[in-house]
């Protein structure tokens, strides 16, 4: 019974063309950051900041340093909005369209709605980041021959890794996205829960996620940085590291299902004394 | 079928339910009337677990709503003033979609109650290509397919075209008469509850203000159309006499207990009175509604607030 309502919410999720919004606008924003760092002199100066350190630029100006080159930023800054679009969705969407009223006249409880449509979201999420990894791999090799993967963040990080383990990491950084994406998705269904339209709750998600971004590249607040939501949700970029810091990845493993075990109980809370009225 | 015994619901300040007792018997079309923001759809909303009422109690199918709403909502069907569905998704991925929230249906109930409806053939076609009348049908369907006992129709015409309304009106008699629901028919249209209705609650201000058998609002024994060349006289005779209770020129007296029109005809014909017509009048559900509604606003306070202790008219 239970998988056959979570099949329901999966088909009213995939239905609706608006899901799909993110998976587009990865391939696009893949595809032109892609060309552009091909055909520029970006994949040049790469280069030339491998063999400066002593690598074969060949070996390593690959379809794995190029995915994670492009996917990169798109985790930051696109992976939270359309997680977010998505979860202000679920609850706030169809309470604005009347639906909510309709399946609230069935014997189902708040909570086992809220929780399937939870998941929905979380799967939803992690669609999105294996979509992610996978189409920015088959880009890559449409530009690069196989081979390892270059990671280079300035000031913070240098490493390259043989194509196995390459190819490891990324799909690792990838499973971990997929957690920070259902975070950013937690966060904004947690604010549809409340009697608001389904794009408040999105803006409203962003707008912390964002805060948080900021305020943790404010130089000040160094110190503070394990105190911000983004500082945890970044926890993926810990796979490109050398050596890994599992103690670090952990420790935002567990803050950020805490996090969420939170945003779904208080999403809860909230939705089950609001009365749903047309 | 439905108990619902001092059922309050206050939003902030205002009270949209105020103090609501009312029963509706198995296999009856009851009938709740009231104007727009009557508190129709707010009692509706507490009867399926939508709306938590601030006190009372609230039984359904022998269950308590607000403490087992699981239970209670089991074999109860409901539709909505608009019929909303998910357009992107066809008619029967809807029904397959709200009838798992109930409990797993099968491929050949969704079948047969399509076919009910009148929706065979279409099923398969994107909700967003119904027409009004379909979404309608889809509605039905969908309210249908738990196998309900008890139906709650909240202004289920609203939006259809005249064809549309009557084809509702003769599908609620189906399930009435095919399926023996209890149905509890929610509206403002008078002729709609007049056509369908056994029985009827009127609300007003959050407030029931009559509750009774239909055939009760119909009946006015007393009211009476006397045409006569002096209607003065009569009146002012009759009042004097004890044949009636009061009069309202230009042609209205009220009937005295125990009194007939034929007695009160030779009573005048006697005083050398000329009686041109006498009809005792039969009150529509129209002046019915209109009488209590201008009582209990007469009733209200002036300047807002809650309106005052209004006794509702309880017929056996």
């Amino acid at each position: 019974m239970i998988l056959l309502q979570l099949r329901n919410e999966l088909w009213k999720l995939f239905g609706k063309k608006r899901t799909y919004l993110g998976f587009v606008m990865f391939l696009l924003a893949q595809a032109v950051i892609l060309l552009v760092f091909r055909f520029s002199p970006a994949s040049r100066q790469m280069g030339r900041l491998l063999e400066n350190n002593g690598y074969d630029m060949t070996q390593f100006l690959s379809p794995l340093t190029a995915a994670t080159f492009t996917n990169f930023w798109l985790a930051v800054i696109l992976l939270p909005l359309f997680g977010a679009l998505v979860g202000g969705d679920l609850v706030a969407k169809e309470a604005e369209d009347g639906t909510l009223r309709l399946i609230l006249a069935r014997p189902i409880s708040r909570l086992r709605l809220l929780a399937l449509k939870w998941v929905a979201g979380a799967i939803f999420s992690m669609l999105l980041c294996l979509a992610l990894g996978v189409t920015g791999l088959l880009f890559g090799q449409t530009c690069f021959p196989w081979g390892g993967l270059f990671y280079f963040f300035p000031g913070e990080a240098f490493a390259v890794f043989e194509p196995r383990e390459g190819l490891i990491r990324f799909a690792g950084a990838h499973v971990f996205m997929s957690i920070a994406a259902t975070s950013v998705m937690g966060l904004s269904f947690l604010f549809g829960c409340f009697n608001v339209k389904p794009a408040a709750a999105t803006i409203l998600a962003l707008s912390l996620v964002f805060l948080s971004f900021i305020m943790m590249n404010i130089p000040w607040f160094n110190d503070l940085k394990p105190w911000f939501l983004t500082y945890h949700l970044n926890l993926w970029q810990q796979l490109y590291g050398e050596p890994i810091q599992w103690g670090r990845i952990g420790e935002s493993l567990f803050i950020l299902i805490g996090i969420n075990a939170t945003f779904f109980a208080g999403g809860v809370a909230v939705f089950s004394v609001r009365d749903i009225k047309s | 079928m439905i108990t619902l015994q001092k059922l309050t619901k206050i939003f902030g300040g205002r009270t949209a339910v105020d103090s609501l007792d009312l029963s509706v018997p198995k296999g009856a079309i009851f009938g709740l009337l009231g104007h727009n923001g009557a508190g129709k759809s707010t009692t509706i909303g507490m009867l399926l677990g939508q709306v938590w009422p601030t006190s009372g109690s609230v039984v359904v199918c022998g269950h308590d709503v607000t403490r087992d709403r699981h239970s209670a909502l089991q074999r109860v069907g409901a539709i909505f003033e608009t019929p909303i569905f998910y357009e992107y998704l066809s008619g029967r991925r809807n029904l397959e979609i709200l009838a798992t929230y109930t409990a797993p249906t099968s491929a050949a109930r969704i079948a047969e109650v399509a076919e009910w409806v009148g929706l065979a053939g279409r099923e398969d076609s994107k909700v967003r290509t119904y027409s009004h009348g379909m979404r309608a049908r889809l509605a039905l369907a969908q309210a249908l397919l738990p196998g309900p006992e008890l139906l709650i129709l909240d202004e289920p015409t609203n939006g259809l075209d005249p064809e549309g309304i009557h084809e509702m009106r003769e599908t609620i008699r189906r399930l009435h008469r095919e399926l023996g629901l209890t149905i509890l028919l929610s509206s403002h249209l008078l002729s709609e509850v007049e056509q369908l209705c056994s029985r009827i609650a009127v609300i007003h201000g959050g407030r029931k203000v009559f509750d009774g058998p239909l055939s009760e609002t119909r009946a006015n024994p007393s009211r009476v159309r006397l045409r006569v060349d002096r209607f003065d006289l009569a009146t002012s005779t009759l009042l004097a006499e004890g044949w009636i209770t009061a009069a309202e020129p230009p042609d209205t007296v009220f009937l005295a207990s125990g009194r007939t029109v034929g007695r009160v005809v030779r009573r005048l014909v006697e005083l050398g009175i000329e009686v041109e017509g006498i009809t005792r009048e039969e009150a529509t559900l129209e002046s019915f509604y209109l009488e209590l509604v201008k009582t209990a606003r007469l009733q209200q306070p002036a300047a807002g607030g809650r309106p005052p202790a209004l006794p509702p008219v309880q017929k056996p």
